[in-house]
């Protein structure tokens, strides 16, 4: 069985900070299956996809991606690149170009350099543009400005993008955050879908157990900085779900008044 | 408190010796103003009526002051491609964006009729040094800009970008471009307005355009011949005007 991600014993701190965003996390996903991290927010589920994607550097551990060791001190080589697709969370578009431009431009790490900086893709880089729209549901958008579309189509042309890509690992860091609940099922419905139909890994994280849920087989829980638990969706326990959303140690004095 | 109340003091006795200090030292015969009436009339009298028999001048000079602008513009645009790039800290590392930004303000402090008289010695009279003195002093400006546009678009597609594997020159192409480039066209129309401005004062120091006659007539004491000329040169200021909001508001 092939390796989508391999993690020993990682530690990273951003920069500036003591306080560890993810702590000793170790975790080892097969090619293939889809995952979804699930957290508060700070939790370090940003950090951790991030991280996967090669745009994190300066931390401790192992890391291997695709069967390639991560350099803890500097980004992948650029041929790797594309191996990792990324959805950002705030979609990271570019507003004032098209639709099939911004989902192109997914391609541009598998192109020829001269034809990447040109903007001139082959019919084969069409194809798969095509092709992706066609799967994400947009494909009559082509020619919109992204800065004229809704954040629900928005989302669709970044998971476009990151499909233009021809990822073996897509990393999705809270896709569907910015959407309501049945917008939100459909988006992750066609992400998991399409990774599924080209044999790729998807991580996705949430905040939304019941997504999570619905769409991962495996479910991992972070808070902290830690991995709380790991498990196959069918034994996602309850009681560990809320656990993981609890409130922080309340503090001694605060929300006490003092009664007389 | 006490001290700002001196802060202040200081700051009135400094302004008021200055003004002072200009008055004395130079030549300031207010008397002078007194009398000069009758020959401010007699001057403007004499640039009345305007000479209209120039206009064969006015036009061949007005011409050579507009390609003067075009070309010089098109020089400053070509230099500043580069040079913008290398001013910018989205591209470049601080050892290169810091000494470029160095000579850019280097280039911006130089008045441009004292690079227009050093480009005449150079290479002689004529529209030449004008276009080579235009294209010099805009790149200070025009490349400072395109940097600030470069630096200026949002962070998140050039992210984007370099994940998908794209190198700097296609993230700046991809990326970057399509976001700055409405700053561009408007940056490069407001200096293109401002070097055809300045153009017409070029030919005063023989560096070619409208300004060569004004220059000539005022010379020869032919001041109703110089009278059409500085009105053509306020209608090409007006009109450069007109045009120049026109376009704005077509790329605000």
């Amino acid at each position: 069985m092939s390796i989508a991600a391999q993690i020993d014993d990682l530690s990273f701190a951003h920069l500036g900070t003591d306080l560890p965003a993810l702590d000793r996390v170790s975790l080892f996903v097969p090619a293939g299956e889809s995952v979804a991290l699930l957290g508060p927010s700070g939790a370090g589920k940003t950090t951790l996809l991030a991280l996967l994607d090669g745009r994190l550097q300066g931390w401790a551990g192992r890391v291997s991606v695709l069967g390639a060791p991560l350099d803890p001190d500097h980004p992948p080589p650029r041929a790797r690149r594309p191996d990792t697709g990324f959805v950002f969370q705030e979609f990271a578009l570019v507003e004032r170009s098209t639709v099939l431009r911004n989902v192109l431009n997914g391609r541009l790490g598998r192109m020829s350099p001269l034809r990447a900086l040109l903007g001139s893709p082959t019919a084969h880089d069409l194809g798969i543009a095509r092709t992706a729209l066609a799967d994400c549901g947009i494909a009559d958008l082509a020619e919109r400005r992204v800065d004229s579309l809704s954040g629900g189509q928005r989302q669709r042309v970044a998971i476009a993008r990151c499909l233009a890509q021809e990822p073996r690992l897509i990393l999705a860091d809270e896709p569907v955050s910015n959407l309501d609940p049945a917008r939100a099922g459909e988006i992750l419905a066609l992400l998991t879908a399409a990774a599924r139909a080209r044999g790729a890994t998807a991580m996705f994280s949430s905040h939304q157990p019941d997504l999570a849920r619905r769409f991962a087989q495996r479910i991992i829980g972070i808070r902290g900085g830690r991995i709380v638990f790991d498990v196959p969706t069918s034994e996602l326990n309850e009681d560990a779900t809320a656990d993981l959303y609890r409130d922080p140690k309340p503090m001694p004095g605060i929300g006490l008044r003092a009664v007389s | 408190m006490r001290l700002r109340e001196f802060g202040g003091f200081a700051a009135s006795a400094l302004i008021a010796g200055a003004v002072l200090w200009s008055f004395v030292t130079t030549d300031v015969e207010l008397s002078r103003l007194m009398s000069a009436g009758p020959r401010i009339a007699g001057f403007l009298g004499r640039m009345f009526p305007p000479d209209p028999t120039v206009m064969a001048e006015i036009m061949k000079g007005s011409a050579e002051t507009l390609r003067i602008a075009i070309l010089g513009s098109l020089g400053a645009t070509v230099l500043s491609i580069p040079l913008g790039i290398l001013a910018s800290e989205t591209m470049v590392s601080r050892a290169v964006f810091r000494p470029i930004r160095m000579l850019l303000a280097f280039i911006r402090a130089i008045p441009l009729i004292l690079v227009a008289m050093l480009m005449v010695g150079a290479v002689g009279l004529g529209p030449l040094p004008g276009i080579i003195a235009i294209a010099f002093h805009a790149t200070g400006m025009l490349a400072k800009f395109y940097a600030e546009a470069i630096d200026g678009v949002s962070r998140a597609p050039i992210a984007a970008l370099e994940s998908a594997g794209a190198g700097p020159l296609v993230r700046l192409r991809h990326a970057i471009w399509p976001q700055m480039a409405p700053v561009v066209a408007r940056d490069t129309i407001f200096r293109f307005e401002l070097n055809l401005r300045e153009s017409l004062i070029l030919g005063i120091v023989g560096a070619g355009g409208i300004g060569f006659y004004i220059q000539t007539y005022v010379r020869s004491f032919q001041y109703d011949k110089a009278a059409s000329v500085t009105i053509a040169v306020v209608l090409m200021v007006i009109a450069i005007e007109g045009i120049n909001v026109a376009l704005r508001r077509r790329f605000a």
